[in-house]
């Protein structure tokens, strides 16, 4: 019995493969894709985290019972006390019938006997003087139809009494009436629709031009400072790769922008940029490189000009360093044996250095360019986007967007945006890179 | 022996996972045990002394009359510890801090000091506690205060913060050079043109233009004084109007004029300070805490030759635009009466007396004018020219959405001044703008 092996079930190569590699790609799902698809799902919102009608997200209608029972309170007595000042009976039965219609609405509304749970207790808290935390317990969900029809009898409540409070003669009473209306107007408020609106962000940003110039802003500079990065980093790093005395010096000291950290960098900057006193300021004046010291950071062409110079400064060292890294794998035996060939320097460098260092050059641009495109620190302390909103980058617009104005939804669609730029700037580099590396490789 | 490696590199990273959960796990455990301790220790207290600690956050504080306020409410409250939390001295980052506290309902701050233009936002967004029932119930008379920090501090018609100490746009000019200071825009160019260069001088005036808050307050100041405004008392944008079109006119007149800085585009407070008291300057526009450092002898080149007044007129008058701060409780917080002792000794007198006399802070009380201590403190507070200005300052757009509104002004009026738009398009482009925003 125990002589013949059964065959026991075993995974083949392939399925053996994709089984050891399914570890890593639930990981890079859950740290990549995960919150790239929790801003997509946000971007399709009307999602202000200042505003409470649209602080959530809501695929339905809502009511916000803080401020519903906080204002109902309220609603009941000042109509009864407007009863009294009333002077028309025209006016008088209006105030009955809005009494009326709030409270058959709202009879309606608990109805529900969970809702009406949640605002008994509410009521408690508010008594208290007690804030709701809990969102479970401050926003419940309403039926689509009660909340719309509810909305509208406020609304309509709301009109009726500001015509009152307008018609009225005596200024107090007609104060009283308009601020009841008030608070009817703001209750209406409290009934949430839902904000919902798909894909209408991203048809308000691709008509929104000052969307395509921070597109265009953040463009221009990528490409043009890694280029400026990619010329002058290969230089330093051919020079660097000879043997030199004081070369250990040249090398560590070549990083030192590298190290500053960036907001410093800026700041330092800023000052050298400086219309009065700055010293690069002063010295491009007197070279006629440009027409006067202020130019740099008081116009829109300067102050491209200066974020790309600072970046262009701080970031070739770390180009130089990667090209450094790639010139050491070129055997030396090469350029020994063009030699004997009788090949000059431009020749080597032509037919050796450069072919030999393409893949690293690319992995070089692909990390530049994606980190240039992303740039927000050196702009936000150097120039805050300024003047004229011309070194705006779409990072900068983003952080605007969704910091200093709490507007998560439309904050979440540049977001998105910027993931679509760099995601198909990455892809195209992985194409070169991958046809590079991967030439005669594969099988 | 190749599997065998590459299982074990799984198994290293399924480790390094799990280690990382156990770790954040046990982080947010211990965020969420600490403050359920402090609420019971605090809660058995209440029950033995009643004594409450509150926290009260603030932009930092150089002149130590925080403390002697803190300490002043602590004897006159023993059972209410005030510990204060130092927040950062930029503006926009205090206000991202204290946003992203609130919106995720913390209670970790009970008191707080906002900029004038953050009740609106903070009411609307829930953050803040309205007042008018502390207020009715302790009888707190706000007519009292100066009507345009009360006016900031109301949105939908409920009182939302008391004012603290106020700021407000003045004119400064060098008395060595000027005898009698401009009183409109127009003799203001022409006085800067002409005495430019005299004593030494550079400029003939300087204010704040970069693209920043500070350029929504000087246009604020040029709009109202023409007679435009940007948004209405009934919420309408009205910035569209010949009115401001003839402020942004006038801006872009001194912007381009000889007797400003080349990079004028470029000046925020610093920059203004440091020229004027570098005595580079004729005349200039700042905040009242200019004067301190104009007076300041080891930095200042200009000790006895400043003094300040109102800021010149335009068609409708002068205008300063009005800054400061206020005392705002958090809705969330777990000690409101305590809170609100407190908040309504920061604002009250006593307070405002500490701050003027040892802070240099302008009350918003106006009776404190009229103290003796708080007007030989300073010249400033003894000046009438400066009590008028802060009677007749005007706020700028109270709207909960101010942030956008402020954003969408400053790259209008920025296109503007550097010659990328005319003023009439900038006027335009920001009626069309504000009101889009508004509408959403």
């Amino acid at each position: 019995m125990g002589n013949r092996k059964k065959p026991r079930f075993q995974l083949n190569e392939k399925q053996l493969g994709y089984a050891m590699v399914i570890p890593s790609l639930i990981l890079v799902i859950v740290v990549v894709l995960w919150p790239v698809a929790q801003s997509f799902w946000n971007s399709l919102f009307d999602y202000r985290l200042n505003d409470p009608a649209r602080s959530q997200l809501m695929l339905n209608s809502n009511i916000d019972l803080e401020n519903y029972v906080d204002n109902y309170f309220y609603i009941n007595n000042q109509l009864e006390d407007l009863e009294g000042k009333a002077e028309k009976d025209e006016a008088k039965s209006t105030i009955a019938s809005i009494k009326e219609g709030v409270n058959k609405y709202h009879t309606k509304l608990i109805s529900n006997e969970e809702i009406k749970a949640k605002v008994e207790k509410v009521d408690e808290l508010l008594m208290n003087f007690k804030p709701v935390t809990n969102p479970e317990l401050k926003y419940t969900e309403v039926d689509n139809d009660l909340a719309a029809d509810y909305r509208k009898a406020l609304k309509s409540y709301e009109e009726d009494l500001t015509a009152i409070a307008e018609s009225s003669s005596d200024e107090e009473a007609g104060q009283k009436f308009q601020q009841t209306a008030d608070l009817i107007g703001s209750t209406s408020e409290t009934i949430l629709e839902s904000n919902f609106i798909g894909l209408a962000n991203y048809g308000k940003y691709l008509k929104d031009k000052r969307m395509w110039n921070s597109i265009w802003n953040t463009t221009f500079f990528t490409v043009v400072s890694v280029a400026l990065e990619l010329v002058l980093g290969l230089g330093i790093a051919l020079l660097i790769n000879r043997a030199f005395k004081g070369r250990g010096l040249v090398r560590a000291s070549v990083l030192i922008p590298w190290a500053i950290p960036t907001a410093v960098a800026a700041m330092m900057w800023g000052f050298l940029y400086d219309g009065q006193s700055g010293i690069v300021g002063h010295y491009l004046e007197v070279l006629h490189i440009i027409p006067d010291a202020s130019w740099l950071l008081s116009t829109s062409e300067g102050g491209m000009f200066s974020i790309i110079l600072a970046d262009v400064w701080k970031t070739t060292p770390y180009m130089a360093l990667l090209l450094l890294a790639g010139l050491q794998t070129i055997p030396n035996s090469l350029y020994e044996a063009s030699d004997v060939d009788g090949a000059n320097k431009m020749q080597q460098f032509w037919s050796i250095t450069l072919p030999l260092l393409k893949s690293s050059i690319l992995v070089a641009l692909l990390f530049r360019t994606l980190d240039a495109f992303r740039v927000f620190d050196l702009i936000y302390v150097l120039t805050g986007g300024g003047p004229a909103n011309a070194t705006e980058s779409i990072s900068i617009y983003a952080y605007k967007t969704l910091f200093a104005q709490q507007n998560f939804g439309e904050g979440s669609v540049l977001s998105v945006i910027v993931f679509l730029c760099v995601a198909i700037i990455s892809f195209v580099y992985v194409k070169l890179i991958g046809s590079e590396l991967f030439a005669g490789r594969t099988k | 022996m190749k599997l065998w490696k590459s299982a074990l590199g799984i198994f290293l990273i399924g480790a390094l996972a799990v280690f990382l959960a156990a770790c954040s796990n046990s982080d947010s455990t211990t965020e969420q045990d600490n403050p359920d301790e402090n609420t019971d220790t605090e809660e058995a207290s209440d029950e033995k002394e009643e004594e409450v600690t509150i926290v009260y956050a603030r932009g930092v504080d150089t002149t130590g009359s925080n403390e002697l306020i803190i300490e002043a409410f602590e004897k006159e409250h023993p059972n209410i510890n005030v510990e204060f939390r130092e927040m950062p001295a930029d503006t926009g980052q205090y206000h991202d801090q204290l946003v992203t506290a609130f919106s995720s309902q913390s209670s970790e701050i009970d008191v707080f000091n906002g900029d004038v233009i953050w009740p609106a936002e903070f009411a609307q967004a829930n953050y803040a506690l309205e007042l008018d029932r502390f207020i009715e119930r302790d009888g707190i008379d706000m007519a009292a205060y100066f009507p345009g920090t009360v006016a900031s501090a109301t949105f939908d018609g409920k009182q939302w913060a008391l004012p603290q100490f106020t700021d407000a746009g003045v004119f400064y000019y060098r008395t060595d050079i000027v005898k009698e200071p401009p009183k409109t825009w127009d003799e203001l160019i022409e006085q800067a043109s002409k005495l430019k260069g005299e004593a030494g001088t550079e400029f003939g005036y300087i204010f704040q233009s970069a693209q920043y808050e500070g350029l929504i307050c000087n246009a604020i100041e040029f709009i109202a004084s023409y007679g435009g405004q940007v948004v209405d008392e009934d919420n309408n944008v009205v910035v569209h109007s010949p009115e401001t079109v003839k402020a942004i006119k006038k801006l872009q007149e001194i912007v381009n004029s000889d007797f400003v800085p080349d990079n004028i585009l470029n000046f925020q407070e610093t920059e203004t300070e440091n020229a004027w008291i570098e005595g580079k300057s004729v005349f200039a526009r700042n905040w009242p805490y200019m004067q301190a450092s104009s007076a300041d002898e080891e930095r200042s080149k200009v000790v006895d030759n400043v003094a300040m007044t109102t800021l010149p007129s335009g068609d409708a008058g002068s205008a300063s635009t009005l800054g400061g701060w206020m005392t705002m409780i958090n809705r969330y917080t777990e000690h409101p009466e305590e809170a609100w002792e407190f908040a309504k000794f920061l604002s009250g007198p006593e307070a405002q007396k500490i701050a003027a006399t040892e802070g240099g802070r302008a009350p918003t009380l106006r009776d404190l004018y009229n103290d003796a201590d708080v007007k030989e403190s300073s010249a400033l507070f003894a000046n009438p020219d400066f009590v008028e200005v802060l009677e007749n300052a005007v706020s700028r757009p109270v709207s909960p959405i101010y942030p956008e509104i402020s954003d969408i002004m400053q790259i209008e009026l920025s296109k503007a001044l550097t010659g990328d738009q005319s003023a009439e398009d900038a006027a335009k482009n920001m009626q069309t703008k504000i009101e889009a925003a508004m509408n959403e």
